[in-house]
């Protein structure tokens, strides 16, 4: 039986709230146990993608530093909610090497097509 | 399939995003302030109906809420029992808070 598939939804601007943090965290801890996850960034969840984040000012990390790191850890399946990145008017050119742009109908894909779904 | 279950108020972002990304075969629980959705007559209500997917909404919730006594057509009403059998029927589950 091949490894249950896990597609991650994140929702939250990176700092307002520690949402976004966790679902790094969850995926750092899956990928820990050979089960990386797919991360879905959806709606403002794009922001966590913003280039050029310092987050020293504010006593943490930089999330997008972390986010970088991500292939590192096995992680490198990362979706981007192409309406919300349009809303905000990022490119792709912001956006972490590999990661892909997605419209609506590409994301019900996603959700339909992973195991498990995890929220944040 | 997908079940999606809402417990924001109508105006929430995330219902928005919910509504795009609904398929027909989805279902959908309304629960918390997501109740409101189901309103015979309001928007979220003919916006829901339109996607095709299955909606159902949390007894007590619903009738907390006064949801009950205007319920819009095709909106199943679900116990906690329903809720179960809902995750059951559905392992993937997206939540929108």
């Amino acid at each position: 039986m091949s490894a249950p598939s896990v597609l991650l939804v994140t929702r939250h601007a990176p700092y307002g709230a520690s949402l976004a943090r966790s679902a790094l965290d969850a995926a750092l801890a899956a990928a820990a146990f050979d089960r990386p996850p797919t991360l879905l960034f959806l709606g403002d969840g794009v922001l966590q993608l913003l280039p050029g984040q310092d987050a020293s000012g504010i006593g943490t990390r930089s999330h997008r530093r972390v986010l970088d790191s991500l292939p590192l850890y096995g992680i490198d399946t990362l979706y981007v909610d192409s309406q919300a990145l349009a809303g905000h008017d990022l490119t792709a050119a912001d956006l972490p090497p590999g990661a892909r742009p997605v419209d609506d109908a590409a994301i019900r894909a996603l959700l339909a097509g992973h195991d498990h779904i995890l929220g944040f | 399939m997908v079940l999606h279950t809402v417990n924001c108020p109508p105006s929430h972002p995330a219902l928005g995003q919910c509504l795009r990304l609904l398929a027909p075969g989805d279902a959908l629980l309304l629960l918390g302030d997501g109740v409101y959705a189901a309103l015979a007559g309001s928007r979220a209500a003919a916006e829901l109906a339109a996607s095709g997917a299955a909606l159902h909404v949390l007894d007590v919730d619903a009738r907390a809420a006064g949801v009950l006594e205007r319920l819009a057509d095709g909106v199943s009403v679900c116990d906690d029992e329903g809720f179960v059998a809902l995750t059951e029927r559905y392992p993937r589950q997206q939540a929108w808070y």
